[in-house]
């Protein structure tokens, strides 16, 4: 099936702003996710060393408070004189306005004097970091800390969860915390070591930095120790509760204390992620800081500028439409005019043409009556010319002949022409066939 | 006075003159080519002898070659 102009053209800048636009939108999608892809590793990875700065600090924080108290005059002069109750009530106090965890006095053979918790008093001399703290030295570490230290202070219920799967069922119990630790050693007024101050904070289940991150840095948060998220402000799916006690995929280069970027998912969400290992002492990989960016911030905005391109796609064809449907009308329809006007004049000279070649035959008539006259009139000549009449006769006739034989030739030159002219006006008509056909889609 | 003949290339050249000749105010009468010139035209046109220059110029102006001038 023939298509007309006016549908050919239409079409063709349909198309062609079909196809600008289609590219457009793909080479703009291309673009954005590769820029919006390393913005949003970019800010996946500040906002991760901003969470490992949170980290620092509560650290430090940790080891400011232990180093004051060891540093108390109060507990000094309490743990000199074996004032245990006073000692107690000390650090219970210290522990509940600093919010540590726990805090524990020892005197310098590692025995437990006081405990902010008020468990039962044993002995941490086996404790690495009180050991140090008895030989003078200040640690600050993070430690994952067994169940049996844990109960000492009272935290083993804190730290115990069951940990569950992708799926939801139970994969492991873990009994260990995660801690920020700080031991400090007590010193009399002569510089020698009486006693050591040991606390700290177990992460298990407590959400101040994660939520202090979160909120200061619009991601999530979240802490993990080994494979197990034990504190986080990713929420879960459906309740919106936080997702924890939940395993994360294991990611070897983590493992081997290397940060990972890529992205995972938790709580059926995808993130951008950058998981920074978390070393302790010994420099082994015990937990990790996780933080993440929902992915789909970024797939928002790639969508919504494809949506936006689309539309003023839209928008930009139906306008281009709107001013090309009257040019293209007009054009079709001027063009259909002169067509035609060819054809109408290409039939008007095939009239002029017969008419000619009728004329021309009615000229030859005439020469040859001419002819037929002046031979009769010879003949009377050869018979006498008495009264000089004949003579007279015959010079009109001969006048006459020449302007028959001029009309002839004439009328001969003027067909000949008149036959090219045809020629052209029947080349022209096919020209006008064509465009017509070509403006209406109908062949003719 | 008597008559001069004008002849051209070709019949189409004639008529052109002839035009010309017409709108210059000069008189011409095309008559049948004698058998004395030699032309491709069958026709001529016929002048007063007065009359040759302006007719020549007037052809000239016309841009038709005249064949030549039979007197």
């Amino acid at each position: 099936m023939k298509m007309s102009l006016q549908t050919r053209l239409l079409g063709t800048i349909i198309a062609a702003i079909v196809v600008f636009f289609l590219i457009s939108v793909i080479a703009a999608r291309i673009t954005m996710q590769n820029d919006l892809g390393t913005l949003g590793a970019q800010e996946v990875t500040n906002g991760s060393h901003a969470f490992g700065g949170y980290w620092t600090s509560h650290q430090d924080q940790i080891k400011l408070l232990v180093a004051q108290d060891a540093l108390s005059t109060e507990i000094r002069k309490d743990l000199v004189s074996g004032n245990l109750q006073a000692l107690q009530d000390e650090v219970a106090n210290d522990a509940r306005k600093s919010g540590l965890s726990w805090l524990t006095i020892v005197d310098p053979k590692g025995k437990v004097i006081a405990r902010a918790t008020g468990t039962t008093p044993g002995s941490l001399a086996q404790n690495r970091f009180v050991a140090l703290a008895l030989t003078g030295k200040t640690v600050s570490v993070a430690a994952s800390l067994p169940s049996t230290e844990l109960a000492g202070e009272g935290l083993a219920d804190q730290a115990a969860s069951d940990v569950k799967g992708p799926d939801g069922s139970t994969v492991e119990h873990v009994t260990s915390g995660l801690s920020l630790i700080a031991a400090a050693p007590i010193a009399d007024q002569n510089q020698r070591t009486i006693g050591a101050v040991y606390g700290g904070v177990l992460m298990n289940h407590v959400y101040d930095i994660v939520d202090e991150a979160s909120a200061a840095l619009g991601g999530q948060a979240a802490l993990l120790e080994g494979d197990a998220i034990i504190a986080s402000s990713i929420p879960s799916p459906g309740d919106g509760t936080r997702l924890v006690d939940r395993t994360v995929a294991p990611f070897a280069t983590v493992a081997q204390n290397k940060p990972f970027d890529g992205t995972d998912t938790q709580g059926g969400t995808a993130y951008l992620v950058h998981i920074e290992p978390i070393v302790d002492d010994q420099n082994k990989v015990i937990g990790a800081q996780w933080y993440g960016v929902p992915k789909a911030r970024i797939d928002d905005i790639i969508n919504n500028t494809t949506r936006t391109l689309v539309l003023w796609g839209i928008v930009a064809a139906l306008l281009a439409l709107v001013f090309s449907i009257p040019i293209v009308r007009r054009l079709s329809k001027m063009l259909a005019e002169r067509s035609i006007q060819v054809r109408r004049a290409a039939k008007e000279l095939g009239v002029v043409m017969v008419g000619s070649e009728v004329s021309g035959d009615h000229v030859a008539m005439t020469k040859n009556v001419v002819e037929q006259s002046g031979a009769i009139i010879d003949e009377l000549a050869k018979a006498g010319d008495p009264t000089g009449k004949v003579a007279q006769l015959k010079g009109l006739n001969d006048e006459l002949s020449n302007d028959v034989i001029v009309i002839d030739t004439l009328s001969q030159e003027m067909s000949t022409r008149m036959q090219q002219a045809v020629d052209r006006v029947h080349e022209l008509n096919d020209v006008a066939g064509a465009l017509n056909a070509l403006v209406t889609g109908e062949a003719n | 006075m008597a008559d001069v003949i004008l002849f051209f290339a070709s019949n189409a050249d004639t008529m052109i003159a002839t035009k010309a000749l017409k709108d210059a105010g000069v008189t011409a009468k095309m008559i049948p080519k004698p058998a004395s010139v030699t032309t491709a035209s069958n026709l001529c046109l016929s002048i007063d002898a007065g009359a040759e220059t302006q007719a020549t110029a007037a052809i000239a102006g016309s841009g038709v070659a005249l064949g030549g001038v039979l007197k």
